[in-house]
C-alpha cells in the first residue's frame, strides 16, 4: 500500500485520539508540576505527607490487592472446572459468567445493596436464625467494596484464565501422565505454570480495575473512600483543580506501574526461545 | 511368550463400537505396527495400551500381570505424540528429566542418564535449548528421549513422524528403528503409512473397521494379502472373480468365463474363489509377443498415462478392466489390442 | 477419561450462585409492591415498572445515553475501520506503538480520562458538554472497534482482496464490495460490544454532566443515594434484558470465543 493511503486511513483516529485523549492528559500531568512559571513537585510531596490522603490511598490499595486475591483463589479452580467441561455446558457456564459481565456496574453494585443493607438479606438470614441480635454492618465498609469487586471482576479472570486453559495442549498433560506423574502433578507441573501468563494477564485487569473502579466503591463504600471518588469529590464537589489533576496523575502513574510490573513478570514466565 | 496381550478388548463411545473382541499380543523386543486408514481403531489401542482410555469390557495384561485397570501413570510405558507434546515451559533437559524426577531419582543419575540419552539421539549439546528453538525433527527427537528416558517397558508411538517432511521421514524412521533395536525395547506404532510401517516393523497388523485382517512379517503381507481390504490397502489393483475351482498338486485351478487360471499354492494362506494381483505383476505384450492360452487375456487399451519409470495402462478385457504398469520405450496406443499375462505365482487369492 | 471432582463442582455452583444471583435478587424484588425494596418482596405489582416511564428524568437521560452511544458508534467506527484496516493490511515503522494508542483508553483510568476531558476539552476549549459527552464516549468505544474488528481482519485472507484488485476492481470498491462484506460479523459484534461499553458508562459521563444533560446510569446513580424504592430494580431488569439480547446477538457472530481470546 502506497504511504500516502496509509497516514490517510490512520490519520483521523490518530487526530482524534492525541487531540481528545493524549493532550488533556500530558496537560493534566503538566499543570501539576508547572506552576507558576516554575517547576515543582511540592503537590505530590504535601499529598504523601497528608493523613487523609495517605489513608485513602491505603484503603484503594488494600481493597485492589484483596480483590485481586481473591479472584485469583476463586477464579483459578473454577476456570480449571470450566476448562474441563463438554463444549456444550462450557459454552452456557461461559454464556452464565460473561452475562454480569456486560451488565451495568450500577446494576450489579445496586443488587449488593439490597443483600448487604441493614434490612438486607444477609442480616434478615442472620437475625432469623439467631446468629446475630442486632443487624451488623456490612454496607459501607470496605469489605462490601470488595465484594462488589470481586462480583464485578471475577468474570474477567475466569474467562481469561478458561482462554489460556483451554489452549494448553491436552497432549501434554497426557504426556506427563505417561511418564508417571499424577494427575495432581500433571496439575502442579504442566497446567499451573502454563497458565501463569494468563493469569497475570487477568490479575492486572482485576488489579487496574479495583484501583480505578468509581461506582462500586461509591454506593457500596459509604464515607469510606478511595482514589477515584476522592478524585471526583476534589474535581465536582471541592473544585480543587489542582488537587484533582495530582490526583489523576498518581492514579496513571500506579497504573502504568503495576501494568509494567506485571508485564515484565508474565514476560518471565513465557516459554523461552 | 508374549509379553503384551490383548483379550476380547471392546472399546465404545456413546454406544457405538470403536474395537469390538479384540484380540492382539506382541512378543518382548519386537516392533509391531498398527497399519490401516483413518477410523479404523488403531490410535483407539494404542491409546488403550498406553491407559489414556479405559476398556468397556475385555482384559489387558503385560508381562503375565493385570493391566486392565492400572492408571496411566502407574504402567511405566513411554508414548510419543503425534503433536510431540513437549512441555513448552521447560528446556529440553528438564522435559527428558520428567519421569525420572517423577521417580525420585537423584538429581546426579538424573543428569548422567539425560546427557546419555542426548547421545542417543544425537542431540548433545541442546540441553539448555527449550521446544521453540527446536526444528520438527529435532523436537521428535527430544520426545523419543523423554519416553526412552525411563528405560520403559513398552514404547508406543503416534504417527510420530506425520509433521515431518519427506526427507526426515525416511531419517527418522531409520533413526527410530535403529534406537529400538539396540535398546531391545519392545515397541507398537501406529502410522497410515504403509511404506513407513513396512520399513521399520517385525511384524505389521493391517487394521480395518476395529478388527485385525492380517497380522504378519512385513514381506509376507507384501506378497501374500489374505484378504481383499489388505490386498487394496497395500497396492494389489486387480481382482478376478472365479466361478470354479479344483486343487491339485502344487496349483489351484481357477475357470472364470471361458478363461482358465493357474495359482500356486501358498501355505497358510486362504482358499477362496477371488484372485488378486498388482499392476506392476502382470505382464503386458502385444500380440505376437504373448499367445493365447491359461492366465492370459486379451484386451484393448483405454487409457494411458505416464508415471515416469513406467507407462501405466487401463485395459478392458471379458473379465473387465485391469490396470497394468509396464517400463518402456513406445507407449502402445490408445485402442491397441494387447494381451495380459497372469504369473501363476504372483496371483494370490484373497478373502 | 472422565474427570469427575465433586467438591470442585460443588465450588464452581457456588461462585455461580454468587455471580448470577445478586441479578436474580434484582430481577425478583422489583415486583415489590411496596414502596421500600424487600427480599423476599411482599406481594407482586409491576408498579415500578410504570413509575419508570412516569418519571421524565429516566425517560431523558434514557434517551440522551441512546443518542451518545449510537452517534459516538457511527463516529468510532468511521474513525476506527480505516485505521484497523490500515493496522493489519500494512507492516509499517511504528506499527506497533500506533495499536498500543488506539487500544489505550482500554488501560487509562476512565475517571482521569472523564476529568481531563471535562478539564480541557469543556473548560479550556468551551466545548458543550453534550458534545464533550460524545467525545468521551467516542474515545472509549474506539478500542472496542479497533480490537474486534482487527481481529476480524487477522483472519481475512487478503489475497481475496489481491484477486479483486488483479480482475480490474478499484482499491477502494475492493474495500466495499470484498473486504467489508468478510467482516461484516465483526463489525456488528463490535458494534455492539461498544454500545454495552458506552451505555453502561459511569467514569466518564460523571463529569459530562450539565444543565439537561445526563446519561442514565448516572442518573440510577443519583437516584439510588436519595432513594430506596425499587424502581431501580425495574430499570435494572430492563437493562439486564438488552444485555442477554446483545449478548445473543453478539454469541450468534463471534461465538463465546471471542471473549475468552486475548
Amino acid at each position: 500500500m502506497k504511504k500516502r493511503y496509509l497516514y490517510l486511513l490512520l490519520a483521523p483516529g490518530f487526530l482524534f485520539l492525541t487531540l481528545f485523549m493524549i493532550i488533556p492528559l500530558l496537560l493534566t500531568v503538566g499543570s501539576t508540576v508547572f506552576r507558576d512559571g516554575g517547576f515543582s513537585i511540592g503537590i505530590y510531596t504535601q499529598f504523601f505527607k497528608d493523613a487523609y490522603f495517605l489513608d485513602i490511598l491505603g484503603t484503594t490499595l488494600l481493597v485492589s490487592v484483596m480483590t485481586t486475591l481473591l479472584c485469583i483463589f476463586i477464579g483459578f479452580p473454577v476456570a480449571y472446572y470450566l476448562s474441563k467441561q463438554p463444549p456444550r455446558r462450557k459454552g452456557i457456564m461461559l454464556a452464565l459468567a460473561i452475562f454480569p459481565l456486560l451488565t451495568s456496574s450500577v446494576v450489579r453494585s445496586f443488587s449488593w445493596m439490597i443483600i448487604l443493607g441493614k434490612n438486607g438479606l444477609v442480616n434478615n438470614l442472620l437475625t432469623s436464625f439467631g446468629l446475630v441480635k442486632e443487624p451488623i454492618s456490612i454496607l459501607y465498609t470496605p469489605t462490601a467494596m470488595i465484594i462488589g469487586l470481586v462480583h464485578l471482576f471475577l468474570p474477567l479472570i475466569l474467562i481469561t484464565l478458561v482462554g489460556v486453559m483451554e489452549s494448553i495442549d491436552h497432549d501434554l498433560v497426557q504426556a506427563a501422565q505417561s511418564l508417571g506423574a499424577s494427575k495432581l502433578t500433571a496439575f502442579r507441573k504442566i497446567i499451573f505454570p502454563l497458565s501463569i501468563p494468563g493469569l497475570i494477564v487477568g490479575s492486572i485487569l482485576v488489579f487496574v480495575g479495583s484501583l480505578t473502579a468509581y461506582t462500586t466503591p461509591a454506593l457500596l463504600g459509604g464515607k469510606k473512600r478511595v482514589v477515584a471518588t476522592f478524585l471526583y469529590q476534589n474535581a465536582i464537589t471541592l473544585n480543587d483543580w489542582q488537587a484533582a489533576s495530582a490526583i489523576a496523575t498518581i492514579m496513571m502513574i500506579i497504573t502504568f506501574i503495576v501494568i509494567g510490573l506485571m508485564n515484565k513478570a508474565a514476560a518471565k514466565f513465557k516459554p523461552k526461545e | 511368550m508374549d509379553l503384551l496381550q490383548l483379550d476380547n478388548i471392546s472399546v465404545a463411545y456413546d454406544q457405538q463400537y470403536i474395537l469390538k473382541d479384540f484380540n492382539l499380543s506382541i512378543e518382548k523386543g519386537h516392533l509391531i505396527s498398527l497399519l490401516g486408514p483413518s477410523g479404523c481403531g488403531k490410535t483407539t489401542t494404542l491409546r488403550l495400551i498406553a491407559g489414556f482410555l479405559e476398556a468397556t469390557d475385555g482384559k489387558f495384561s503385560f508381562g503375565g500381570q493385570d493391566y486392565t485397570r492400572v492408571p496411566i501413570n502407574k504402567r511405566n510405558f513411554g508414548f510419543v505424540f503425534q503433536s510431540y507434546a513437549l512441555f513448552p515451559h521447560m528446556s529440553v533437559f528438564d522435559n527428558i528429566a520428567f519421569g525420572l524426577r517423577q521417580r525420585k531419582v537423584k538429581e546426579d543419575e538424573i543428569k548422567k542418564r539425560v546427557m546419555n540419552m542426548l547421545d542417543v539421539v544425537s542431540l548433545s549439546g541442546f540441553e539448555k535449548r527449550f521446544p521453540q528453538a527446536l526444528s520438527g525433527g529435532q523436537r521428535q527427537r527430544v520426545a523419543i528421549a523423554r519416553a526412552l528416558v525411563i528405560e520403559p517397558d513398552l514404547l508406543l508411538f503416534d504417527e510420530p513422524l506425520s509433521n515431518l517432511d519427506a526427507n526426515l521421514r525416511v531419517n527418522m524412521r531409520v533413526e527410530i528403528r535403529r534406537i529400538q533395536q539396540e535398546l531391545g525395547i519392545t515397541t507398537v506404532y501406529v502410522s497410515h503409512d504403509q511404506e513407513e510401517c513396512f520399513s521399520i516393523s517385525d511384524r505389521v497388523a493391517v487394521m480395518n473397521k476395529g478388527i485385525i485382517e492380517q497380522l504378519d512379517k512385513p514381506s509376507v503381507i507384501f506378497q501374500y494379502p489374505k484378504s481383499e481390504f489388505v490386498a487394496r490397502f497395500i497396492g494389489f489393483n486387480n481382482f478376478i472373480d472365479f466361478q470354479q475351482r479344483e486343487d491339485e498338486g502344487a496349483f489351484h485351478n481357477l475357470r472364470s468365463g471361458d478363461y482358465q487360471f493357474h495359482a500356486a499354492k501358498v501355505p497358510g494362506m486362504p482358499v477362496s474363489m477371488k484372485g488378486a494381483i498388482r499392476p506392476d505383476d502382470i505382464i503386458a505384450g502385444t500380440l505376437q509377443e504373448i499367445q493365447p492360452g491359461d492366465n492370459v487375456l486379451t484386451g484393448k487399451v483405454k487409457v494411458s498415462t505416464y508415471l515416469g519409470r513406467s507407462y501405466q495402462y487401463v485395459v478392458v478385457t471379458p473379465l473387465g478392466e485391469f490396470t497394468v504398469n509396464k517400463e518402456m520405450q513406445q507407449p502402445y496406443l490408445s485402442g491397441q489390442e494387447i494381451r495380459l499375462l497372469f504369473p501363476s505365482e504372483k496371483l494370490v487369492l484373497v478373502e | 477419561m472422565k474427570n469427575k471432582n465433586p467438591g470442585l463442582a460443588l465450588f464452581t455452583f457456588l461462585v455461580y450462585v454468587f455471580l448470577l444471583g445478586p441479578l436474580v435478587i434484582i430481577a425478583v424484588t422489583s415486583f415489590e409492591p411496596g414502596t421500600v425494596l424487600k427480599f423476599p418482596p411482599t406481594g407482586f405489582s409491576l408498579r415500578w415498572y410504570k413509575n419508570i416511564f412516569e418519571v421524565d428524568m429516566f425517560m431523558s437521560t434514557f434517551k440522551t445515553s441512546i443518542l451518545v452511544s449510537l452517534l459516538g458508534n457511527l463516529i468510532a467506527i468511521l474513525l476506527g475501520i480505516p485505521a484497523a484496516y490500515a493496522l493489519n493490511r500494512a507492516s509499517f515503522k511504528g506499527k506497533e506503538t500506533l495499536n498500543a494508542l488506539f487500544l489505550s483508553p482500554l488501560l487509562i483510568p476512565g475517571i482521569v480520562l472523564g476529568f481531563t476531558l471535562l478539564k480541557y476539552v469543556v473548560i479550556t476549549f468551551h466545548i458543550p458538554v453534550y458534545a464533550a459527552l460524545l467525545i468521551g464516549h467516542t474515545v472509549i468505544m474506539l478500542p472496542f472497534i479497533i480490537r474486534v474488528i482487527g481481529s476480524s481482519l487477522a483472519g481475512f485472507d487478503f489475497a481475496i482482496e489481491e484477486a479483486a484488485l488483479s480482475l480490474g476492481s478499484s482499491r477502494l470498491s475492493t474495500f466495499f464490495k470484498v473486504v467489508l462484506p468478510n467482516i461484516k460479523s465483526g463489525i456488528i459484534a463490535s458494534v455492539l460490544l461498544a454500545f454495552l461499553e458506552s451505555f453502561n458508562n459511569v467514569d466518564i459521563s460523571l463529569f459530562m454532566t450539565g444543565p439537561g444533560v445526563s446519561t442514565l446510569p448516572i442518573q440510577m446513580l443519583t437516584y439510588v443515594e436519595n432513594y430506596f424504592d425499587p424502581t431501580i430494580a425495574a430499570i435494572s431488569v430492563l437493562l439486564m434484558l438488552i444485555t442477554a439480547g446483545f449478548m445473543f446477538l453478539i454469541e450468534r457472530l463471534l461465538g463465546l470465543t471471542y471473549f475468552t481470546k486475548q
